[in-house]
């Protein structure tokens, strides 16, 4: 009977059903055509900042867009110093160690060795909680200079200009009030879209990882026999650094 | 890598993943060169002008460090071609779009 069903199997064609023209399971086919489409999801949005932003260069006619370094240039305890940049690349490593830790889980799991999956899992969540933690406190200084959805007070007056000019990394600076001017609008509006639909992909990431661990950790994947789940999660857990890449480089490089 | 799954390589009834471990020396070296890649940006970031040259390397170094993570932590390497072609391609055109948004964008620039 099973000698029958396997030689039936393999004369099927290719497309017919029953078999794999990609030889992945179901669940994992899946995960990646969901990443795909959260890819045109993030990739609409950056394409709108792209277009909002190259329409704000300056010119005669329109203000500047503002510079990235004048504004996210703090760093923790160290108010008032001029540290652009340094914050964010803290944030990618930790998402990138982070990456790195969920790729140890699903190599774990590939020699199916439990104790090691969860710690490294462990670890993976302790990571997206930080970068989290990062988010949050990025936002809250960048809503205490007074960044809403709705307009924009970040583009910089002359005097401004010539204070900003002459900063070196680590200078001590505060922001004047007769620096700032008003800008162009959607600028606070689409980091804070951009980077909060991040961010929630960053939490719901978290918490698939907490009930992949569980799930580890009470040996569902060991009765199952395979820990592809692991690997599923992984995914996910891979293309939300793969956005964070991204928004790292149109947002703060750039 | 190849192309089609061959006749009797996948049983969608008693299907077992292929659960086969290429050892972690690959992932650590990956997570090197994405490390120097981003201290990388860092460095230009301060040494260089702000250009649209720089913008340039920027992005180019954006797109090698996703080839590392979809190839490497994504484990795209080892998939059927087809299924790499078909995850991959779509984003191709998206870069066209990107490029042409940012064209009109900058049209807009003396249109508004």
């Amino acid at each position: 009977m099973a000698n029958h069903q396997q030689a039936s199997f393999e004369q099927q064609p290719m497309w017919a059903g029953g078999r794999s023209p990609f030889n992945v399971s179901y669940g994992k086919l899946m995960i990646w055509l969901f990443l795909l489409s959260d890819a045109f999801t993030f990739s609409s949005l950056l394409v709108q900042y792209g277009a909002q932003r190259f329409s704000n260069v300056q010119s005669p006619i329109v203000t500047k867009w503002p510079d990235p370094a004048s504004i996210f240039n703090h760093f923790p305890f160290m108010h008032g110093l001029h540290l652009p940049l340094l914050f964010v690349s803290m944030m990618t490593f930790i998402l990138i160690m982070s990456s790195v830790t969920m790729v140890l889980a699903v190599e774990a799991g590939h020699r199916k060795s439990r104790k090691e999956v969860v710690r490294y899992m462990i670890y993976t969540i302790i990571g997206g909680a930080m970068f989290l933690g990062c988010q949050a406190w990025e936002w809250s200084v960048f809503i205490g200079e007074g960044a809403t959805l709705y307009g924009n007070q970040f583009g910089i007056t002359e005097a401004g200009q010539k204070v900003f000019g002459a900063l070196g990394v680590g200078d001590h600076f505060e922001w004047q009030p007769e620096y700032r001017t008003a800008g162009p609008v959607p600028f606070a509006a689409l980091f804070f879209i951009v980077t909060g639909f991040h961010g929630f992909h960053v939490f719901s990431g978290v918490i698939i990882n907490v009930v992949v661990t569980i799930m580890a950790a009470r040996g569902s994947f060991e009765r199952r026999g395979h820990y592809e789940m692991i690997e599923k999660a992984g995914l996910y857990w891979h293309f939300v650094d793969l956005v964070w890449v991204f928004v790292f480089t149109f947002f703060y490089l750039i | 890598m190849e192309f089609y799954t061959k006749p009797g390589e996948y049983d969608a009834i008693n299907y077992i993943p292929k659960a086969e471990s290429h050892g972690t020396k690959e992932l650590w070296r990956t997570f090197w060169i994405l490390l120097g890649i981003t201290v990388l940006d860092f460095i230009i970031y301060f040494m260089m002008p702000h250009t649209g040259f720089r913008n340039f390397i920027f992005i180019f170094f954006g797109i090698v460090k996703a080839y590392y993570i979809v190839g490497a932590f994504m484990h795209m390497k080892y998939e059927k071609i087809n299924l790499a072609l078909i995850i991959l391609v779509p984003t191709v055109f998206i870069i066209g779009l990107v490029m042409g948004l940012l064209y009109e964008g900058n049209a807009l620039t003396y249109a508004k």
